[in-house]
């Protein structure tokens, strides 16, 4: 695991995606996989392939550690910065939290909306369920935090804030994000080879739409 | 060639080795609870590693077999009688058409593994025959299975004489390497084990847990005297893996297992080593767990150990057959 902050900042991520990049790029034998988070990065590899192609002087894991050191001094001379197409994302604002959310800031649902279409958001990481996309950073006008209670069916292609998170629920599930409104897109398509449509350091972009055009794009 | 399920037991599912390579998708490994009991069954039929097998918890299914087959089960021990008639665990077993297949009480463990050769027919889904409930993909239509459902299996591979009375089965001595103590969980310090008091630090060693009923293949929900932080932490969400042990806002403790989710926010005081997973997945509701602290050393040590068992039983199986 390699932890930077216990913070939830653009500049750090970028940190972190840079450094996936980076594995991705230059894999060690018995490397497997790695995992990004807000600000830490999870290293997954076969102990036993490590063991087996790398001479091992105390753990595999100090072994992985060093690979690791090696790849962040790489990381801190040049950052090279992953830029990625905004993915559009339509949603249709009824969210059954969007008049509380009004009220709560002294905002018409209206305002509510545009300071949510107002900017791009950058995709943190993707976790909690198989294709949940965690986005920020919400303007402070309309961060809420979570539900005291959550639900236990939100639909599927729910969009909802979390404080200055967003997020969108590629499933139905349980949940106490604040309902903003839905997409009529499928975020996660199990027949795809590549199942979610959002990863770690991209840029969305939420659009308003009516009801009609949700009906039309619907793909659930 | 098929079986069919006369009953379908609670939460009976298809496994096979678990998911690799998506875990930045938010979609973790899954796979069998007792990753050792699985693979022992696969060899115990002919077959590899990464072959579907049935996992199955008490109550556990009644099984009847439409064609010969070449079976084995490995894992808990919940009495399995073949036409009324107790049948071993940990053996290749030879079951003739219209044989049934019961369980009639829990001795021991928590998770059965039926493996036939050639492996259940399952659907493959990112590279995994595991099931996915959540996604409702792989293993049989991404569901436990249910009354009347049919689980084909094609008999390749080895060859076997039909009838044969197998006289060789897995041995007590490489069991018992595995899930000797069963109460006894070995762990690594977790990433936030320095965030404990000290007299938590201490507690995590000497107290006693207890599995709740509120346990399941995402996780063991753990009952104890609660154990605190030095000061009220939130952590933002970042990645976590099978055997982290996880303290909950009330001091309690959750260890996550197979189908776990890929990140979450509550510290990481601990991990389980690999190498005691299997015997963890098959403690039950009610059991007693305690844990020690080692080093990272012993932990590797000792999934080296369990890797060296398995290949061992592997060149042994196929030896047999």
């Amino acid at each position: 695991m390699v932890s930077f902050e216990n913070c939830i900042d653009e500049k750090i991520n970028q940190r972190v995606v840079a450094l996936q990049q980076v594995f991705a790029n230059n894999p060690f034998k018995g490397f497997i996989e790695t995992v990004p988070a807000y600000a830490s990065l999870a290293v997954f590899y076969d102990i036993g392939v490590v063991r087996k192609h790398h001479v091992i002087s105390s753990t595999v894991f100090d072994c992985v550690k060093y690979f690791t050191e090696q790849l962040l001094q790489d990381l801190n001379d040049d950052l090279p910065v992953i830029k990625r197409p905004t993915i559009t994302i339509p949603v249709y604002y009824n969210g059954a939290d969007l008049a509380l959310i009004a009220a709560q800031h002294q905002l018409s649902e209206e305002e509510v909306i545009q300071i949510h279409v107002s900017k791009t958001y950058r995709v943190f990481m993707v976790g909690f369920l198989p294709g949940f996309a965690y986005m920020g950073s919400v303007d402070e006008l309309i961060a809420t935090p979570r539900r005291l209670s959550p639900r236990i069916t939100v639909p599927a292609g729910s969009v909802g804030v979390a404080g200055i998170q967003t997020g969108i629920y590629p499933m139905e599930s349980p949940g106490g994000w604040q309902l903003l409104g839905q997409t009529p897109l499928k975020i996660f398509n199990k027949e795809k080879a590549h199942p979610c449509l959002l990863q770690a350091g991209d840029e969305v972009q939420f659009v308003s739409i009516s009801k009609t055009t949700f009906e039309n794009l619907y793909e659930y | 060639m098929s079986i069919k399920i006369i009953k379908p037991g609670m939460l009976t599912t298809l496994q096979g080795a678990a998911r690799s390579g998506y875990r930045s998708m938010g979609i973790g490994g899954g796979g069998p609870m007792d990753n050792f009991a699985m693979r022992v069954a696969n060899y115990l039929t002919g077959n590899e590693d990464e072959f579907a097998v049935i996992e199955m918890n008490f109550p556990a299914p009644e099984i009847i077999f439409l064609q010969d087959a070449l079976i084995s089960l490995t894992g808990a021990d919940f009495s399995p009688v073949v036409n009324g008639a107790a049948v071993p665990l940990w053996t290749p077993l030879f079951v003739k058409k219209n044989s049934i297949l019961q369980f009639r009480k829990p001795v021991n463990g928590a998770k059965a593994y039926l493996a036939v050769q050639g492996g259940w027919q399952a659907e493959k889904w990112l590279n995994s025959y595991s099931t996915h409930l959540k996604v409702a993909a792989g293993g049989y239509f991404g569901r436990a299975l249910q009354k009347d459902d049919s689980i084909g299996f094609t008999q390749t591979g080895i060859s076997f004489e039909q009838n044969k009375i197998f006289s060789w089965h897995i041995s007590e001595i490489e069991l018992d390497k595995i899930y000797r103590s069963p109460g006894h969980i070995r762990c690594i310090e977790g990433i936030e084990w320095k965030l404990l008091e000290d007299t938590s630090k201490a507690g995590f060693e000497k107290n006693d847990f207890v599995i709740s009923d509120q346990s399941d293949r995402m996780g063991y929900r753990l009952n104890s005297q609660p154990l605190l932080l030095m000061q009220p932490t939130e952590l933002i969400s970042s990645p976590t893996d099978t055997g982290v042990v996880q303290l909950l806002p009330g001091g309690n403790c959750i260890i996550l297992m197979a189908d776990h989710q890929t990140t979450g926010g509550y510290p990481r005081i601990a991990s389980v080593i690999k190498a005691d997973l299997p015997k963890l997945a098959q403690a039950r509701t009610g059991r007693v767990v305690n844990f020690t602290i080692v080093a990272q050393q012993t932990a590797e040590d000792a999934l080296n150990q369990l890797e060296k068992t398995l290949r061992e039983i592997k060149t042994a199986c196929y030896l047999n057959f």
